[in-house]
């Protein structure tokens, strides 16, 4: 099963895939967690830690630097360039773009390519997208199984919400879940509701122990996991891995 | 001046982009906010109507540049030109010219894209003003957007995950004709969270922007700080970083 988590920035997608990718795990589910961020820092919130984060090469930059020499699929280069973290979830970032470079950002390993290609994955894939659209929209016809939804209850996320919405139900990319991200009261949830009526929506209360956990530098579900919050993310992941009931 | 706002996703960017824009026009400045993210998010800072218009197909031409195919303006139209015929004018006489807005379609905007940069950096020194907001994280800034400006302000929370952000745009330091960089401080909880982003990102701090629950709740009226708040924390903090920059441009 394929997942992508996408929205506005700082909506909470790197938090959510986190979460998201931990759950899958636990249940007993091989895990890929795919950091598809050319600015990416998954391995923090999926509590690998400040120094080994730092440390993690893309999949790209690995291939630039030749140290791969006979280059198999990508399904191989993951294994080979992956790395264990907590309850077995295997992490890899597709594409850092880490300096400054002269040249076209769009060629090379790409999320929305090596998505396509996983056809023969098994387990789960969890994909955290760079903030906007870039990624859905260069995704073309190739569809995952869900689309994640990361909205605040805020104009400009909403906004962003809308049109990933409107892209992934044109274009039929996959079964869409709205994570209704840092809920205080009935009232956001309603601004998220009535801007994406009719898709599925998990509320996620905005949740002091996640603020905290992001400034230590570890994972909310280690550092807190019966936090309100984080206990509605892993929800999510229950929601998920079931099947869609009518929203 | 010339500044632009870079940063990890959520940072802020926008909020104080718009903010610190009408801030310096209401000192008497002919200011220019280019927004060059392809999802709307300035113009809600500024409380400008929003619209996904960037600029029209009718306004650019292919040519061909060391033998690459690309765009570039409509010969006969100044940089100048086109920012006064499309771009909006928002509150304080804000002009704001925008990337066109990404509506899903792929390798849509290319030519759009491409008019959009020669603008931005054809726009003349004398008499403008611009204010720059880049989307989040690396791609843009280090694939050349922000070469329009003379300071690029690195937006930074003090969390690690803004800080890799902030160490990894500080790079752009390395580059030729490289900007002047420097860091504001974000969402900041305390007094020890500046020192934090100046010793995490290596950068100088110029300004401290403190958590100020008006920017949120703005946000979900979508309504602009500056209209919404106008006494807000997080207000006369901008207010102050504006001054900061006029006074650090004036000195060679
Ligand atoms: N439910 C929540 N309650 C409180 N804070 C949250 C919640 N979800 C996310 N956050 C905070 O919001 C900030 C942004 O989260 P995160 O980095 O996951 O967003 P993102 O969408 O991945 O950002 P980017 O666009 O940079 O990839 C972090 O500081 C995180 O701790
Ligand atoms: N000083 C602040 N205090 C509290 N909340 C803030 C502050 N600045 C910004 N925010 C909130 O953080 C969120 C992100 O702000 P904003 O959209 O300005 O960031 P950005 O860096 O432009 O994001 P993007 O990467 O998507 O362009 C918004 O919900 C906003 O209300
Ligand atoms: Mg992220
Ligand atoms: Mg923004």
């Amino acid at each position: 099963m394929k997942v992508a988590v996408v929205g506005k920035g700082g909506s909470g997608k790197t938090t959510t895939s986190a979460v998201l990718a931990r759950t899958f795990a636990r249940s007993g589910l091989a895990t890929l967690a795919l950091d598809c961020d050319t600015n990416p820092n998954l391995g923090l919130s999926l509590g690998y830690g400040e120094e080994a984060t730092e440390k993690l090469v893309g999949v790209r930059q690995a291939l630039d630097t030749g140290e791969e020499g006979h280059a198999g699929s990508m399904i191989e280069l993951i294994d080979r360039f992956g790395v264990d973290g907590p309850d077995g979830v295997r992490l890899a970032i597709v594409s850092a773009i880490e300096n400054p470079e002269p040249g076209c950002p769009c060629c090379g390993v790409s999320p929305e390519r090596l998505l396509a290609d996983m056809d023969s994955v098994e387990g789960v894939v969890v994909a955290d997208f760079e903030a906007g659209l870039g990624t859905i929209i260069r995704m073309g016809d190739d569809p995952v199984d869900v689309v994640v939804i990361v909205a605040e209850p805020t104009a400009k996320s909403l906004e962003v919400a809308r049109r990933a919405a409107d892209l992934v139900k044109e274009r039929g990319l996959g079964r869409v879940i709205v994570a209704a991200n840092r809920v205080r009261d009935a009232d956001d949830l309603a601004r998220v509701r009535s801007v994406l009526p009719d898709l599925e929506v998990s509320s996620i209360p905005d949740e002091p122990a996640i603020t905290r956990a992001e400034r230590n530098g570890v994972a909310p579900l280690d550092s807190a996991p019966d936090a309100a919050g984080v206990r509605a993310l892993v929800e999510l992941g229950e929601r998920v891995l079931s099947s869609p009931i009518s929203a | 001046m010339r500044v632009a706002f870079v940063g990890k996703g959520g940072a802020g960017k926008s909020s104080i982009a718009g903010t610190f824009a009408r801030l310096l026009a209401r000192r008497g400045e002919r200011v220019l906010a280019i927004d060059s993210d392809p999802m709307p998010g300035l113009a809600f800072s500024l409380g400008v109507d929003r619209s996904d218009a960037g600029i029209p197909d009718v306004a650019i031409e292919e040519c061909v540049i060391d033998g690459r195919n690309t765009f570039r303006l409509r010969s006969g139209l100044s940089a100048e030109e086109a920012v006064l015929r499309y771009a909006d004018v928002g509150p304080d006489g804000v002009l704001l010219l925008q990337l066109g807005k990404a509506r899903g379609v792929r390798g849509e905007n290319a030519g759009s894209h491409q008019a959009f940069q020669h603008v931005v950096e054809g726009v003349p020194d004398h008499g403008w003003s611009i204010v720059g907001d880049l989307p989040a994280g690396t791609r843009q800034p280090f694939f050349g957007w922000g070469r329009f400006a003379r300071t690029v302000v690195v937006v930074v929370e003090p969390t690690p995950a803004s800080l890799l952000s902030g160490r990894r745009l500080a790079r752009l330091a390395g580059m030729p004709s490289a900007p002047r960089l420097v860091a504001v401080a974000s969402k900041t909880r305390g007094l020890g969270d500046a020192e934090l982003v100046r010793d995490g990102t290596g950068l100088p701090v110029i300004g401290t922007v403190p958590f100020d629950t008006s920017v949120s709740d703005g946000d979900r009226e979508g309504a602009a700080l500056l209209d919404q708040t106008p006494k807000a924390p997080a207000v006369a903090a901008i207010d102050e970083l504006v001054s900061t920059l006029i006074n650090e441009e004036e000195q060679p």
